[in-house]
């Protein structure tokens, strides 16, 4: 466990290697979202109902939801294992007394934490300068609940990124456009980070929801929003749980036969 | 009995009809090449290693030699626990490599010229930390093998110094320091004066020589500096087309290899260089000296030849220098055995 700790400070001490890079990423997210708020705010303009289920008061504090979530679930550092992989320096970390996924988790905790720490930091700013009404939930039972599916996104996104990465065993040159194509346009359109899934319609949704992409922004935001019958909870429990455990699968199947394939050329 | 018991605990490794191919996939040339094999993958196998066998005992400093693609680093590649071997025997400190047993990784070490550990934006310091934590060096021993490792590789006032900042030569030793604070038991080297000046390279040999000698650690080196081969190792096994062509000392290497003799005269009149061409090959020619080199088994002759036809004042018959053997071997040059 120590040694993961130290890998989790190594790491924190890495992210300030390049601070304006670091806040660079940061402003772009503020941007997206202040984009998204006026945008969802002159939907509302003309109107004092709900739209899609959704009053102002929610789609705002679901838009400043996706910042914090997006913070925590989507920053990760375990993107780079494509290059460890097709450059080779996977073979440091193979002859060395550490487990290669653990280690990467713990990097991402890193790469999280100091995410979260910005976000809230953003917040308060975006809070003081746009001054929305937004959603406070009180109820104890659904913050755990919150907590509970946020935890279970996190474990999604680093066995969804993981198996992505992978992929550079057989195919090194695919690094930079399978991450895009799974990461940046499936996890971000289909997880609910552009916006919320249910104003799809509702045959289309139907499917989403069978993927894991909706489980990593949108349920629980919906959660927090106090928007989840009982019945698709216990669903979408299950639909995490199923998929967690075959990406588990997949991946330790990937991971073996890659490894065989690893020639560890300094490619 | 006793003494045969010994021997066994002795021998680190133990390589015995190893055998490693590669599939590769044939990538065809053109445009029109490309969609063909695209279309239709063809597949080849390379035979890197082809039976091999040899065994490396406790505190010996063996080295690698031969040419590119002989199968020098897939050896040694195969002995850590990167690569799976296709057939044979391996043991080495009485594991399987490729298991990577936690009790072998802590027990090994592998340094590559051209592959760094160190964290490229941090200090080395943090590096050796996060090593500290992986490999659970207790304190005491942390700090008594890092100050030893610093004082030999003359690195202190680099530790705290982001790596990126640093030069190739100072990241080399900083790289030394780290992959040897766990003291393993044996150290791989893959090219490690690669791309380092002169000055660095003999720091670092020096190093190696020196940890060698204090620790007993047993240390395999590939290397294409003929200096690393020369200073350090006493017994090199020379590795060609995935066989093994040599096995035994560095010296015996060059009377098994050495294909000519060198004879050094000095004349005390002109010569015509022409005639001396036809003894042997002049290989230099600068009045009143000259160097002819002959094959081994004409030596004698050659040399009374010259003694008769010449106008001679003095004259050597020497081995082959054997750095020009080792080249030979790194050119890959056919016909090696002679």
């Amino acid at each position: 466990m120590k040694k993961y700790l130290t890998v989790f400070k190594i790491s924190f001490a890495q992210e300030f290697a390049y601070p304006i890079n670091l806040i660079f990423w940061r402003i772009r997210n503020i941007f997206q979202i202040i984009l998204l708020y006026f945008l969802w705010s002159s939907v509302f303009e003309n109107t004092s109902g709900e739209i899609f289920g959704y009053s102002k008061e929610k789609i705002l504090t679901y838009i400043f939801g996706i910042i914090v979530l997006k913070a925590f679930v989507f920053s990760t550092k375990t993107n780079d294992i494509a290059g460890d992989i097709s450059r080779g320096d996977l073979v440091n970390y193979l002859l060395k007394p550490i487990s290669y996924f653990k280690y990467w988790f713990s990097r991402d905790i890193a790469s999280k934490s100091l995410n979260l720490v910005f976000s809230f930091f953003e917040i308060t700013i975006l809070f003081l300068v746009l001054k929305p009404q937004v959603y406070i939930q009180k109820d104890l039972l659904d913050l755990c609940i919150f907590l509970f599916f946020l935890l279970l996104a996190v474990f999604l996104f680093f066995l969804i990124l993981m198996l992505t990465n992978l992929i550079t065993f057989w195919a090194p040159e695919a690094g930079w456009s399978s991450q895009f194509l799974i990461i940046i346009i499936l996890s971000e359109f289909f997880s609910g980070a552009v916006f919320p899934i249910d104003i799809l319609p509702q045959f289309l949704q139907r499917y989403i929801y069978l993927t894991p992409f909706p489980y990593l922004i949108f349920i629980p935001l919906q959660v927090y929003l106090g928007k989840v019958e009982t019945l698709v909870l216990y669903k979408s429990i299950l639909v995490s749980f199923f998929w967690i455990g075959i990406l588990i699968i997949l991946l330790k199947l990937m991971w073996q036969k890659g490894l065989k394939r690893f020639e560890g050329a300094g490619r | 009995m006793v003494k045969e018991a010994r021997d066994e605990i002795e021998k680190v490794i133990v390589v015995d009809h190893l055998a490693k191919n590669f599939e590769i996939t044939i990538k065809e040339a053109g445009f029109f090449g490309k969609i063909h094999s695209l279309l239709k993958t063809q597949k080849k196998i390379i035979r890197a290693l082809k039976n091999i066998s040899f065994t490396i005992n406790r505190g010996e400093f063996v080295g690698f030699i031969g040419p590119n693609g002989a199968g020098k680093t897939t050896t040694l590649k195969i002995l850590s626990g990167v690569l799976y071997p296709s057939s044979g025997f391996v043991q080495v400190l009485g594991f399987e490599p490729w298991q990577r047993d936690e009790e072998y990784l802590r027990k090994i070490s592998l340094v590559m010229g051209q592959k760094n550990q160190l964290w490229w934006d941090l200090p080395a310091s943090d590096t050796f930390e996060l090593n500290r934590a992986i490999y659970q060096i207790p304190t005491s021993k942390y700090k008594e093998s890092l100050n030893e490792l610093v004082d030999l590789l003359d690195v202190k006032k680099i530790l705290n110094i982001q790596v990126r900042k640093l030069s190739l030569g100072q990241r080399m030793r900083l790289e030394l320091v780290a992959a040897l604070l766990h003291s393993p038991k044996i150290l791989f080297l893959d090219e490690p004066t690669m791309g380092l000046d002169v000055v660095v390279q003999q720091k670092v040999r020096d190093f190696l020589f020196e940890y060698n000698k204090k620790f007993k650690t047993t240390i395999i080196l590939t290397s294409h500096n003929m200096d690393d081969i020369m200073d350090l190792t006493k017994r090199v096994i020379v590795v060609d087309k995935g066989k093994i062509i040599f096995d035994g000392l560095l010296r015996e290497l060059v009377s098994k290899f050495a294909k000519e003799k060198i004879i050094t005269v000095y004349f005390s009149k002109a010569i015509d260089v022409k005639k001396l061409d036809e003894v042997g090959n002049v290989k230099r020619f600068n009045y009143p000296k000259a160097v002819v080199s002959v094959s081994r088994e004409v030596a004698a002759m050659a040399a009374a030849q010259i003694l008769e036809n010449f106008p001679v004042a003095d004259l050597t018959v020497e081995e082959e220098p054997i750095d020009e053997v080792i080249r030979r071997f790194f050119r890959g040059e056919k016909d090696l055995s002679g």
